[in-house]
């Protein structure tokens, strides 16, 4: 039994980490944009589809794969937000639901090109398929290494814009945009790199959750729900509270699914989410308008 | 500025609109005519052409056009030439309905193939029942041949068959106990139930069962309490992105049973790119294989290369034999009366590409089973029943590592 439970935790622990994966690039973008980036999903499906081809044409490893696929997305994020985005007019609330609407288009464009380039079949790639054992607890490899590399990511993003220059620019232009301007702050660059920054991770993600978690081309967006609910449990825009949230989440359904059956985990992670939203609507650590 | 861009659009929409419904016009008059030309049969059809279900769907279409090039060539049918009409209906249902409508009131295409998979199947089943047109279907599930829908025909095997050859070879290795994973949709549900009648008839026992949402990822608890019972069997009531999981779940957790048998998963080649060195030894079941000795298989799969340059799979064969099915009794009947050709069918008993093709008296097919494969070293081989076979299953499972 005491078996069990520690492998439910750290399973738990680190599917939790999965789900950090995913949903960090959608947090960076909110937190510093308040844009909701409607294909993240997306950018996450191509990333993994991206692996999928390295790994079947060029036998590049998904670890090879990542970097590839999250510099392309990178150009991606970068065309959308300056030829895009960014010049989608009018402030305020007006500006959010035009941005919503640009990035739903922008999500269905996505997921027919990789439609067209990859077919609609579900795709996986076989690596990292052991497990590591711990003191007579088997834990999967692959979950192993996609959840580490979630809190490296998680970490240094963190660290970058907690303790460097560029990324305190990037939060001052989170917390007031006209303030960070007249600062002399180039905030049509910030936006920018920070864009393509959060769409760099979704394709990164992509790249190696794939093992994981099969992909098809239309499976973007569950993957932008399912990332959009860590976020908001966390708090919008919240890192350290997207941490939390992931992790949450993560032995929320571990235990569930064992103990109460599959179909009940499902429904507690939104029933976690409903809880929260009723007794803490700002997410776990969320504060009105901070990074 | 942007406002005014905004309206020049709508503007140059607007004057574009009398063409474009002059377009649709003409379009509908030419299928019209195309439709009523007197030396053909035509026959109608929608089916998943784009998207990401048309795969599968697309294999059905080829195994129709297949069947008609085939009939056509041995002087074709009642004497006249099967032209083929069929539109797409992305999967979704109401766009089904939508085409079926045209290809009855419009098109008045003289009889109807199904289209893809049992949501549309069920779909467009009253429009086809209120025309009182004969269809051949392509869904599994048992629901719509009840009584209700009488012109419609099952022309693929029934769902509760699907692992039912499965349960058969347990049996006959001796194994005793099953546990069974059941994603919690329709399809998986029935097969399911089907394992369960099999394998009470054969005397083996069900020590473990279990559902799981569709979208569910984590399989990690799941083998674990499924291992806890320790069954011979695993089978998965699954779809492919589910049977992956459980595979991956149970390497991981080295969960060792004698056998392991999944639906779908392991007969898409995808199972096997996925998995990798995992799929060894992993069974499904299929409708058709290209080895099997049924009647006229191997020129089914000869000119179904040369015509599409690449192989069949099962929904070609299926499709095939469900148009070959369909013609036997427009040929019996001489003539095109609906009804007549719908008591045919229900009396037709012929050896198709797929087995024996039999229907019971509201339509059910009681005369296709399955086929047990078996990834071995990177191929599928058949392994059940033994007559069928081209290769010796391998088990017990090997383990893991």
């Amino acid at each position: 039994m005491l078996h069990d439970y520690a492998l439910l935790t750290i399973t738990g622990l680190l599917w939790g980490g999965v789900y950090l994966l995913m949903a960090e690039g959608l947090n960076l973008i909110y937190g510093v944009m308040k844009v909701v980036n409607l294909a993240h999903g997306d950018f996450i499906v191509a990333g993994g589809l991206l692996a999928v081809t390295l790994f079947s044409t060029y036998q590049l490893s998904p670890i090879t794969a990542l970097p590839i696929a999250g510099f392309l997305l990178l150009l991606v994020g970068l065309a959308v937000q300056t030829g895009i985005l960014e010049r989608l007019v009018g402030g305020g609330s007006q500006a959010e639901i035009r941005t919503l609407l640009a990035t739903f288009g922008l999500s269905y464009i996505v997921s027919n090109v990789a439609l067209l380039l990859w077919g609609g079949q579900v795709q996986s790639i076989p690596f990292l398929q052991g497990a590591v054992k711990v003191g007579g607890l088997a834990i999967p490899e692959n979950l192993l290494v996609c959840s580490i590399i979630a809190f490296i990511v998680a970490g240094s993003v963190h660290f970058w814009l907690t303790q460097t220059i560029s990324g305190k620019t990037v939060r001052a232009t989170a917390q007031s945009e006209l303030g960070a301007a007249s600062c002399g702050l180039n905030i049509k660059m910030i936006r920018a790199v920070t864009f393509a920054l959060g769409s760099a991770m979704a394709g990164a993600a992509g790249a190696i959750t794939i093992v994981l978690i099969p992909f098809q081309s239309t499976s973007g967006g569950d993957l932008t729900v399912q990332s959009f609910t860590v976020i908001a449990l966390g708090g919008l825009g919240d890192y350290v509270g997207a941490v939390l949230a992931a992790l949450l989440l993560g032995l929320t359904q571990s235990f569930t699914s064992y103990f109460l059956g599959s179909n009940v985990a499902a429904a507690m992670v939104y029933l976690l989410f409903i809880v929260v939203l009723i007794f803490r609507p700002q997410g776990l650590l969320g504060r009105a308008g901070r990074v | 500025m942007a406002q005014g861009n905004t309206r020049k659009i709508f503007v140059g929409l607007k004057s574009a609109t009398p063409v474009i419904a002059l377009i649709a016009l003409f379009s509908l008059a030419a299928t019209s005519l195309w439709a009523a030309d007197a030396s053909k049969i035509t026959v109608g059809l929608s089916i998943t052409q784009t998207g990401p279900f048309s795969a599968p769907a697309l294999f059905e279409l080829h195994g129709y056009q297949l069947a008609a090039d085939e009939i056509n060539q041995h002087g074709g049918l009642l004497g006249k030439q099967i032209n083929l009409v069929y539109y797409d209906d992305q999967a979704n249902p109401s766009t089904g309905v939508q085409l079926y409508q045209k290809l009855i009131t419009s098109d008045r295409v003289e009889l109807l193939l199904g289209p893809y998979e049992t949501d549309l199947v069920a779909a467009v089943a009253p429009i086809v029942t209120r025309a009182k047109m004969v269809m051949p279907a392509l869904g599994a599930n048992i629901g719509n041949y009840q009584g209700q829908y009488p012109y419609l025909v099952q022309a693929i095997a029934q769902t509760a068959q699907y692992m039912a050859p499965v349960v058969d070879l347990a049996a006959a290795k001796g194994y005793k106990t099953i546990a069974l994973l059941v994603q919690e949709t329709q399809f998986p549900k029935e097969v399911a139930q089907g394992i369960k009648d099999g394998a009470a008839k054969k005397g083996l026992q069900i020590v473990f069962e279990s559902s799981y949402p569709p979208g569910t990822t984590d399989f990690g608890p799941l083998v674990l309490k499924a291992a806890a019972t320790h069954p011979d069997v695993i089978i998965g009531a699954t779809y492919l992105v589910d049977a992956e999981g459980i595979v991956r779940a149970a390497k991981a957790q080295n969960v060792n049973a004698k056998m392991f048998a999944f639906t779908i998963g392991p007969v898409e080649p995808e199972f096997n790119t996925a998995l990798g060195p995992a799929a060894q030894g992993m069974m499904g079941t299929t409708l058709w294989f290209p080895t099997l000795k049924t009647p006229g298989n191997a020129e089914f799969v000869k000119n179904y290369q040369a015509k599409f340059n690449q192989m069949p799979d099962y929904h070609a064969a299926v499709a095939y034999s469900a148009l070959i099915a369909l013609s036997k009794a427009v040929q019996q009947v001489g003539s095109l009366d609906q009804t007549k050709i719908r008591n045919a069918m229900l009396n037709l008993s012929f050896q198709s590409v797929c087995g024996p093709f039999k229907l019971n008296n509201t339509g059910l097919q009681i005369g296709y089973s399955s086929y047990v494969l078996q990834w071995q070293n990177g191929k599928q081989v058949l392994v059940w029943p033994k007559d069928a076979a081209n290769a010796t299953p391998i088990i017990p499972h090997a383990g893991w590592n």
